[in-house]
């Protein structure tokens, strides 16, 4: 009976279970709040007596030091301008983000018993913000601690000499070679981004039409049946985005690209 | 209740007799209205009667008590947006967002006001651990699968709150008025000059005739740089407009977290 009910409705909850053991608030609940802001304070009071808030010199305009860096929690976005013009890295993909964000339980149809750590039954969902996670803490762990002068990759331990624009040592790679980045061809480009939306759209199309005997992907089908187009296009994009810039990453490290598409107006 | 069963010890007895003494009388009892809560019923009132505790209810689920499950992340946030709040309206006695000024005051704190450093110290890790519990506590959130029906709307409140959160950061950064803080918000602001069409440098933005001194960022900051203006805008959305819509999303989403139920369930 259980069963029945956990598997055909999306928000079934641990709480709705029969018989569920409940406790009284006071004093379960309230000493556990208690203990806790008694320890976050003492916490805190301890840091705050060993570890000092960060007070530079007085602002001036005239002294731009080098590098810049935003707050932590922005640096991954700092990042980002590495691979992206700051329209797309400053505007659009936090923008996206939060709008995905926001989206998720309104695209979300897979069945699961909230309350659990259960992600059996939505591998899927957790796979992709767990990615969309690691992805934003690793952009900001670069950022932060592996930028330096110039926004070159400085390793955290060695001792670099001081020096100008030549911060570089022997062996050590610093700079990205001075190597020179190129543009695709405008048509190329285009070719490229449209032929890996468009791919990426149509992949589970795709795929059912390959393998239409397979269980798995009968399953597959049925879920996208369920689904429908809109939110469909919802998700796919979203993850077209996070691929995609992922993409773009390994497009300028490993082989130059400075834009897949170069119009006087906009770059990408 | 089961302890009244037990055999009672004389040090039980003599603090039943203490509790009593201090609950049983008119003053406490008009302030509190239930007396000693030792049966059920009486700690069921205790949380009902009591407006601060009504925001929690009579009674939770074994479940959601445990640590492993919620990692009181949304907690934590509130407890440390609260003392941020009581840390930041002291350092708001001796803080005044003026360009000269701005600087001198954090060097006053630092070595003149007589626990200033601390009260600088808590209120700037506090900062720095609240944006982490709230990233922590969206990933309780997505994990625990929290955010399903009947909860999609408090989702959609709680990501509003994790961008409060963050802009109350960020705008914080800028008060002390030393180069970390200046050059950070001069980064981050720049890159709304890059917004399509409303950034002046960003694409199409010629269409609509924006330039640097009508631009996103000229609103945003005031100026065509980070200067007087953009420190007391830093101030007051930091002080005053973020902590306000904050506190007013917080409410709403508490209020909906009482009416859905925890999911753990609480
Ligand atoms: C200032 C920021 C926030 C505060 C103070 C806050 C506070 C809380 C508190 C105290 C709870 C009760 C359960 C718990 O402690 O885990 C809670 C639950 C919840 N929060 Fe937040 N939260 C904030 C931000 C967010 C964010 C960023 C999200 C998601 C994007 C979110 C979504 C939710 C949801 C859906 C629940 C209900 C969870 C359940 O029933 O299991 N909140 N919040």
């Amino acid at each position: 009976m259980q069963e029945e009910v956990r598997s055909d409705k999306s928000g079934y909850m641990l709480m709705n279970k029969p018989g569920y053991p409940r406790v009284s608030s006071w004093p379960n609940l309230v000493w556990i709040i208690l203990l806790m802001m008694l320890f976050l304070t003492v916490l805190l009071w301890g840091v705050s007596f060993l570890a000092y808030a960060p007070l530079e010199e007085m602002a001036e305009w005239a002294k731009t030091p080098n590098p810049a860096k935003a707050p932590w929690y922005f640096i991954g976005l700092q990042e980002l301008l590495v691979y992206f013009d700051p329209w797309i890295a400053g505007v659009m993909l936090p923008q996206q983000i939060l709008i995905g964000l926001m989206l998720i339980p309104y695209v979300d149809i897979t069945p699961t018993e909230q309350g659990n750590y259960d992600f059996r039954r939505r591998r899927f969902a957790v796979a992709y913000f767990t990615f969309g996670i690691l992805f934003w803490f690793a952009l900001i762990v670069v950022g932060q601690l592996l930028r330096g002068p110039s926004w070159q990759v400085y390793w955290p331990i060695i001792d670099y000499d001081l020096g100008g624009n030549t911060w570089t040592r022997e062996g050590v790679p610093l700079k990205e070679g001075g190597a020179e980045l190129k543009s695709f061809p405008l048509g190329v480009g285009l070719a490229l981004l449209i032929g890996f939306s468009t791919i990426g759209m149509v992949l589970p199309l795709i795929v059912t039409r390959m393998f239409p005997k397979s269980e798995k992907v009968k399953e597959l089908d049925k879920y996208l049946k369920e689904l429908g187009y809109i939110r469909y296009f919802i998700v796919q994009s979203h993850v077209l985005m996070m691929v995609g810039t992922l993409g773009k990453i390994v497009l300028r490290l490993g082989f130059n690209v400075k834009y897949i598409i170069e119009t006087p107006w906009f770059k990408i | 209740m089961e302890h009244n069963q037990q055999k009672q010890s004389p040090l039980k007895k003599t603090l039943d007799f203490i509790f009593a003494l201090i609950t049983n009388n008119p003053i406490y009892k008009s302030i509190f209205r239930v007396g000693y809560p030792n049966t059920l019923l009486k700690r069921m009132a205790v949380m009902r009667s009591s407006f601060y505790m009504h925001i929690f209810p009579t009674k939770v689920g074994e479940h959601g008590l445990k640590l492993r499950y919620s990692w009181c992340m949304g907690g934590i946030t509130f407890f440390l947006f609260l003392l941020l709040t009581l840390t930041g309206i002291l350092l708001m006695f001796y803080y005044v967002p003026e360009e000269h000024r701005a600087f001198q005051d954090m060097k006053d704190l630092r070595f003149m006001v007589p626990f200033g450093v601390i009260l600088r110290n808590m209120h700037r890790w506090a900062a720095h651990g609240m944006v982490l519990a709230v990233m922590l506590h969206m990933m309780r959130v997505f994990y625990t699968g929290s955010y399903k029906a009947p909860r999609q709307m408090n989702w959609v409140v709680g990501v509003f709150l994790l961008l409060l959160t963050l802009l109350l950061s960020f705008t914080g950064y800028l008060l002390p008025w030393d180069q970390l803080g200046f050059w950070a918000v001069t980064v981050g602001t720049n890159m709304a000059s890059a917004t399509p069409l409303m950034g002046y440098e960003g694409p199409f933005h010629e269409l609509l005739g924006v330039q640097i001194d009508n631009d996103i960022r000229f609103a945003i900051i005031g100026g065509t740089r980070i200067g007087a203006n953009a420190l007391v805008r830093a101030y007051v959305w930091h002080c005053v407009g973020l902590p306000l819509i904050a506190t007013l999303l917080m409410v709403l989403h508490f209020w909906r977290i009482r009416k859905d139920g925890f999911s753990g369930p609480l």
